[in-house]
């Protein structure tokens, strides 16, 4: 009850025309930053800070909360419309989202999407009302043996989820572990293969091979069709909107994913990236048709996207009740706070009530702004794909290459960003699938590293992977997730035998 | 058909080029002021984080330049960019094409030295020039608040009875600051085998894996952990400095020194400029940072991060590099991180 009031107050303040100004200023400047492909959220923030040291910081807090999920509601725009990811939580919305373009259902993938991250963010912002403090205390119960599983357990969802050739999904995987060994092994403070280049000791970060591989990817195919002259994908457009078989198909996605997304973006580490992979996967493993899953299903789009708008949400806990940033944004975000003077920890709730419930009620407003702007947004940007393809292509070339310089302002990563652009291309080529890849380049260095922690701590037993009921559980789930495709596959093929 | 391939090929490469040249402008929003010892400084200047945004020189360089700008002792643009990579080194090899340059300024501490000696790089103290020490901070040792021990000395103990009894963890990779001033720490009480202990390196979330008891000391920043251990959550077993520290909940925590052991670790920050600066960008600053510690600003943003005051002008903060460098040199060699 007594957050319900405090919630009421927040109102009050979100509610003065500076603070929905705000609100709406983060908002639409997200969106527009998620779509460029490399510019996410982190950046996003990082580019407001010198704004907000001049705003009080209630101001800055809610827009800097506006351009994180604004930046959620933009990243899929370019993955569902060109194949182009903007971010690591928007890959997921490629799986679906673009062969629905390409079936000329852009209109309706753009209006799930904003839907679908309507919903889960504000079902995620009232899970915060209610259970932010019980949840930032469940997820530090997760140490490196739990995290480890974690990983797995995302790691071998993919794996399970190529329909086509096992053994190819599995290269692809491998590859994608190999990229993620590169750099110095914070266990040991070895270098390993970074050659001497300075620029590799810190990794190659997974941004620039999504990057490479679905814009420089796209590139690369848009040239046969340049060539040959040929038209762009759609001239007539429709409304932005869903028929009622869609939004019946969605409907249970969406509100499955938000919970999901918003716990696993409480864990400090996890993010918006394995949110949206985990409920893709989820959805698909769930639906009575998964064969449509990556040909067009509206509810393979309708999930991740909940998930990832929701995780931005839960991402806030860690960083508000105990002051530990749970993502590259929340860091940023902490760091702008402690300019400010405030100290985020478990005391903040305390000490900055007014803070702390304006900014939870600014996500309720900045939400349902949002959904309004990016409905008739979603209107205009869709005409992208009437664009000439000799037009339209080298636009995605130039802005993956600004997108690549923005991670680290480092020539390196043109060169990194061309080696996987091609290698991108060459897989395609050889029917190898890159999801498996990229997800491995995403939870890599993650895995191996939390396995070399728990390994330490645990002086070298493997016991401690299965030490808790959290490392059981997902063991468990992970066992399902690989075993469930082929036992099903495999009674199907004894029905049809006989 | 043919002309038709050709203005495909030029529109793609007009289109590259300008929406290149737009971000590279947008990111080097450089105001090219004449760089002259009379005006000095006009036109922008370049305030560089050699870390990633949120992180703790990011938070300095900001802070910093906020203060300035404040207080008015600087009264041209000061964009703060990051250019993080590999510990700062990458930052620190960009300077070396900067040679003689007056704009940029940017912010150092610890891990200047400590990337060459490790090896990361072949560069160090003597390939920036040194301004101003500015703050320092230390180091704190931490456990969850049910945790069986409640010194530092309790910890020692435990380490010689067993060395692998007690797991530290910090965010810093292996042979980096929070491992290392640790070690420091254990020398100094006489714990045997140094490189036995074991120690994870979490990237950023070592605190959760304190508070959640996986791990069961957090060696880290003193102006770190302020708010868990005021909430309770945290309980700080020591710190570094070789006097208490801050106001409030930081104040109550014991220095080793007091608990008996005999070792202090400073992780200071100062300001820096590029290779060679010229001689009146340098009076220029070592002027503007002496009067900038001594405002109310300034006081009031050491207060709020928790930073110790430090400073130390041009030539002092150099002689204390060099001492700084040696100690930590000794010591890694000692531990068997350098051979």
């Amino acid at each position: 009850m007594d957050s319900i009031l405090q919630l009421m107050h927040g109102f009050t303040v979100a509610l003065q025309p500076m603070n929905i100004m705000w609100v709406t200023i983060g908002g639409v400047l997200g969106t527009i930053i998620g779509m460029l492909p490399g510019l996410g959220p982190a950046t996003g923030v990082a580019v407001l800070l010198p704004l907000t040291f001049s705003m009080g910081p209630v101001a800055a807090l809610i827009t800097m909360g506006g351009v994180y999920y604004g930046a959620m509601y933009g990243g899929s725009r370019a993955s569902i419309l060109l194949n182009t990811p903007g971010d690591g939580a928007a890959v997921a919305a490629t799986f679906d989202g673009y062969p629905m373009t390409k079936q000329g259902r852009a209109e309706a993938a753009l209006a799930i999407s904003a839907i679908a991250s309507f919903i889960g963010g504000v079902i995620a912002t009232v899970f915060m009302v209610l259970v932010s403090v019980p949840v930032a205390r469940f997820a530090i119960k997760f140490g490196a043996a739990e995290y480890f599983q974690l990983y797995v357990f995302a790691l071998a969802a993919t794996a399970s989820m190529n329909k086509g050739n096992r053994v190819k999904g599995f290269i692809a995987m491998i590859i994608g572990l190999m990229i993620a060994t590169i750099g110095i092994d914070a266990q040991s403070g070895v270098k390993r293969f970074t050659f001497g280049i300075l620029e590799l000791q810190s990794g190659i970060d997974f941004l620039i091979v999504i990057i490479a591989i679905f814009a420089l990817g796209e590139v690369f195919k848009s040239f046969k069709n340049i060539r040959e002259g040929k038209a762009n994908i759609q001239k007539d457009f429709g409304k932005i909107w869903i028929s009622r078989k869609e939004w019946k198909r969605s409907v249970l996605p969406i509100l499955r994913s938000a919970p999901l997304g918003f716990f696993i973006g409480a864990l400090p580490g996890a993010g918006g990236t394995m949110a949206s992979l985990m409920s893709y996967n989820n959805e698909r493993q769930l639906s009575k048709h998964p064969e449509e899953f990556g040909e067009g299903a509206i509810e393979g789009l309708a999930a991740p996207e909940s998930a990832n708008n929701a995780a931005s949400v839960g991402a806030m806990i860690p960083m508000l009740t105990l002051g530990i940033p749970g993502s590259g944004t929340t860091a940023v975000m902490m760091g702008a706070l402690m300019i400010l003077g405030l100290k985020p920890g478990p005391l903040l709730f305390q000490q900055q009530p007014t803070i702390i419930w304006g900014l939870i009620a600014s996500m309720f407003l900045g939400n349902i702004i949002l959904a309004i702007v990016n409905i008739p947004l979603a209107g205009g940007l869709v005409r992208v794909l009437s664009v000439p393809p000799k037009i339209l292509y080298p636009i995605v070339l130039g802005l993956s290459f600004v997108g690549a310089y923005a991670i680290s302002y480092s020539v390196m990563d043109f060169y990194i960003l061309l080696i996987f652009g091609v290698l991108g291309y060459l897989m395609g080529k050889a029917k190898i699938p890159t999801s498996p890849l990229i997800l491995a380049v995403i939870v890599g260095n993650n895995m191996e590293q939390s396995f070399r922690r728990a390994f330490t701590i645990s002086d070298g037993t493997l016991g401690i992977f299965f030490s808790s009921p959290i490392c059981i559980v997902l063991f468990a789930l992970t066992i399902i997730s690989v075993g469930y495709p082929l036992v099903k596959s495999a009674i199907l093929a004894a029905k049809n035998q006989s | 058909m043919r002309r038709m391939r050709r203005m495909s090929r030029i529109m793609m490469i007009i289109a590259a080029a300008a929406i290149m040249l737009t971000a590279s402008t947008a990111v080097f929003a450089n105001g090219q002021g004449e760089a002259s010892a009379e005006n000095y400084p006009s036109g922008n200047l370049d305030f560089v984080a050699p870390g990633g945004a949120g992180g703790g020189w990011d938070l300095t360089i900001r802070t910093t330049a906020k203060a300035l700008k404040d207080t008015k002792l600087v009264n041209v643009p000061m964009p703060v960019r990051n250019n993080p990579g590999a510990g700062g080194s990458v930052h620190l090899a960009s300077l070396q094409e900067m040679k003689g340059e007056d704009r940029t300024i940017t912010v150092y501490s610890s891990p200047l030295l400590l990337t060459k000696l490790n090896g990361t790089t072949d560069l160090g103290h003597n390939d920036v020039t040194p301004l101003a020490c500015l703050i320092a901070d230390y180091a704190s040792f931490v456990v969850a608040a049910n945790s069986p021990y409640n010194s530092m000395a309790d910890i020692m103990n435990a380490l010689k009875n067993d060395i692998k009894s007690v797991k530290i963890g910090g965010n810093s990779s292996a042979g980096s600051m929070d491992h290392l001033q640790f070690l420091l720490m254990a020398k100094a009480a006489g714990v045997q085998n140094l490189n036995q202990i074991d120690y994870v390196s979490f990237d950023d979330s070592a605190v959760a894996q304190v508070l959640g008891g996986h791990i069961d000391l957090f060696s880290t920043g003193l102006s770190e952990i302020a708010s868990l251990v005021e909430s309770g959550d945290l309980k700080a077993l020591g710190q570094t400095a070789g006097h208490r520290v801050g106001t409030g909940v930081i104040a109550e925590i014991q220095t080793c020194k007091e608990q008996g052991i005999d070792a202090t670790f400073i992780n200071w920050r100062g300001i820096f400029g590029p290779p060679e600066m010229p001689e009146y960008a340098v009076t220029y600053w070592r002027n503007t940072l002496k009067e900038l510690v001594q405002t109310d600003e300034w006081a009031q943003a050491k207060t709020t991060n928790g930073w110790d005051d430090a400073y130390m002008d041009a030539p002092e903060f150099a002689e204390f590099l060099d001492q700084a460098n040696a100690d930590y040199e000794s010591i890694l060699k000692e531990i068997g991180m350098i051979k």
